[in-house]
């Protein structure tokens, strides 16, 4: 009663936010916070539930950009319409890679990741239909949801992002209960096991990948009219594929509240160092990032949420009991 | 009388020049209890593997209900109908003894809710309530092994693999691990062929039991008749012992 209580409290505190703080730096904060929690509990899915370690998230966060921009600007297609064929592009590039690697065992999946990674972002870079390494503006059209345009203020792309992260969580919970969730922990825990328990687990990798693949990419979409410009080292960069896991990982793998408690320290932190020591702070900030990363793996391994369980402990075990199915 | 629920024929498994199975045949009819036993290296573990996919044997053909499910991935097989357990234990770690057990039960219950009421039946029946909530992880060997039994069973299996589930196990957790194996029998009538080192254990408990060694099938029947069995006395204790002594395993 007191976990709904104080979660109806903070997303009416949520919902207020952008009403009493009209700055739109704070709220662009927020929106990024937002979108990497998103994206962290993506991450979540292959990396955390069934334990598949994915380094280039940001090939689907990219094509989930591009897909959106060109089909409005080519097309004159509804940027959601636009999001929901990103999507789709993105799982069908995550079946095409995941299939060859989740055959074979090893670190094959993690290394093909990043090769990806780079291998859409120089085919971008590269074709002039896309704008090349010049990018591409998105046309500006009039403001409204329907066309997920708005020049005025932040707040509206704060609630769109606030919506989607909700639908994202809710989907997590959703999964850490269904069969789906059962099974991708499973393979993260024995392969073996596994599979002598009837579970596919080529099928399951690849249903856990085009889930973390096609979320990514609606990310990747909001992003593209958040911004209304990509180029390539701007939505395949690397540093998002590394920023997702550390988001994931810093919190806590595997559950919900971890990617999103993980982004709002790191979002927070880097955008904190970068306000306070300006245009010199581009080192610091990201020294340290890594000393808290670094300081975070050696203490607290199982990520922040297993401390800030440990600091409740009594508690703990009632969630747990409450978790199971009944 | 029907066919066998599991028959192999001439099943052979090589790794480089040495025969882990050499044209090894035998039947298991439903509802019975086959001991497959064997010194070590007799490549016991290698035929369950073969069996249950894990391995693709070179040549023989595996039939089970009919059906030839030779080269099979071992998900199928499973869902086919044949459940195993490991010779070192492989719980999933990080989950509870519930959700363990749950994640058998989720092959033919998608939804969890039915799945959850299977799981609350075995648990009881395996006797692992007590465990229900806890960790796996730090759990003693004991009850690691019958987390493993509950969650095969837990797949609804028509034919249940046993790989050692007495060894590690003191004489006391040995008995409760007999009385169990005896239940599943009783009351789930589930047909259970299982891999023991411990002879004076699998004895009792088997209907019929089939000898290995050095990958060879070299002796199959009634228990009492195999450990007098001059080629199993000697696989077991060597040339020497053969002529003198009338059995093995203090029957």
């Amino acid at each position: 009663m007191v976990r709904f209580l104080g979660l109806g409290l903070l997303l009416l505190g949520l919902l207020l936010f952008p009403l009493a703080v009209e700055l739109p730096y704070p709220q662009h904060v927020m929106i990024l916070i937002f979108l990497y929690a998103m994206m962290g509990l993506a991450w979540n899915i292959i990396g955390g539930y069934a334990g598949q370690v994915s380094l280039g998230d940001a090939t689907y966060f990219g094509i989930g950009a591009y897909t959106t921009a060109i089909l409005l600007r080519e097309l004159n297609l509804s940027p959601w319409v636009g999001m929901a064929l990103g999507a789709l592009n993105a799982v069908v590039v995550s079946l095409v890679l995941g299939y060859p690697c989740f055959r074979v065992r090893g670190h094959y999946f993690a290394i093909a990741t990043i090769a990806l990674n780079e291998i859409v972002a120089t085919i971008f870079t590269n074709w002039d239909f896309v704008g090349g390494a010049v990018g591409i503006y998105v046309p500006i059209l009039p403001e409204s949801f329907v066309n997920l345009q708005f020049h005025r203020s932040k707040a509206p792309y704060y609630y769109i992002a606030l919506g989607m992260l909700i639908l994202v969580i809710l989907l997590n919970l959703w999964l850490s209960r269904s069969r789906l969730g059962y099974y991708f922990r499973a393979i993260r825990a024995d392969q073996d096991a596994a599979r002598a328990l009837g579970i596919d687990i080529t099928r399951y990798k690849l249903i856990a990948y085009a889930l973390t693949a096609a979320i990514t990419s609606l990310g990747g979409s909001f992003y593209a009219m958040y911004v209304l410009y990509i180029d390539p080292t701007s939505v395949f960069a690397f540093s998002i594929s590394l920023l997702v896991v550390l988001v994931a990982v810093l919190g806590g793998v595997g559950t919900v509240a971890g990617p999103i408690l993980g982004s709002v320290i790191l979002i927070s932190l880097s955008e904190g160092t970068r306000v306070l020591l300006g245009g010199t702070g581009r080192a610091l900030d990201v020294a340290i990032y890594g000393l808290l990363v670094m300081a975070i793996s050696v203490l607290q391994p199982q990520g922040l949420v297993a401390w800030f369980r440990a600091l409740r402990q009594p508690k703990a075990r009632e969630v747990k009991v409450g978790r199971a199915p009944s | 009388m029907e066919g066998p629920l599991l028959e192999l024929k001439k099943v052979s498994k090589r790794f480089g020049g040495l025969w882990a199975n050499r044209e090894v045949s035998f039947k298991v009819f439903s509802g019975e209890v086959l001991g497959l036993i064997g010194p070590n290296g007799a490549g016991k573990t290698t035929l369950f593997n073969v069996i249950t996919g894990f391995l693709r044997p070179d040549s023989g053909q595996i039939l089970f209900a009919g059906q030839d499910i030779t080269g099979w991935p071992p998900d199928k097989v499973c869902r086919a109908g044949i459940a195993r357990t490991f010779q070192l234990v492989r719980v999933f770690r990080g989950l509870s003894v519930f959700e363990n057990v749950l994640i058998g039960a989720l092959l033919r219950n998608p939804k969890p809710k039915a799945a959850a009421e299977l799981t609350r039946q075995l648990i009881e029946l395996t006797g692992l309530r007590p465990w229900a909530e806890e960790l796996v992880d730090g759990l003693p060997i004991a009850v690691k092994k019958r987390v493993e039994l509950a969650r095969a069973l837990a797949t609804g299996p028509k034919l249940l693999l046993l790989d050692e589930v007495m060894a590690g196990l003191n004489p006391k957790e040995r008995q409760e691990a007999v009385e169990l194996v005896r239940r599943l029998k009783s009351e789930l009538k589930v047909t259970v062929l299982m891999v023991e080192h411990v002879m004076e254990v699998l004895m009792p408990l088997s209907d019929r039991v089939v000898v290995l060694d050095f990958g060879v099938k070299i002796a199959e029947g009634r228990p009492e008749e195999v450990v007098k069995d001059p080629e199993v006395i000697k696989a077991y204790l060597g040339e020497r012992y053969a002529a003198g002594f009338g059995s093995l395993g203090g029957l």
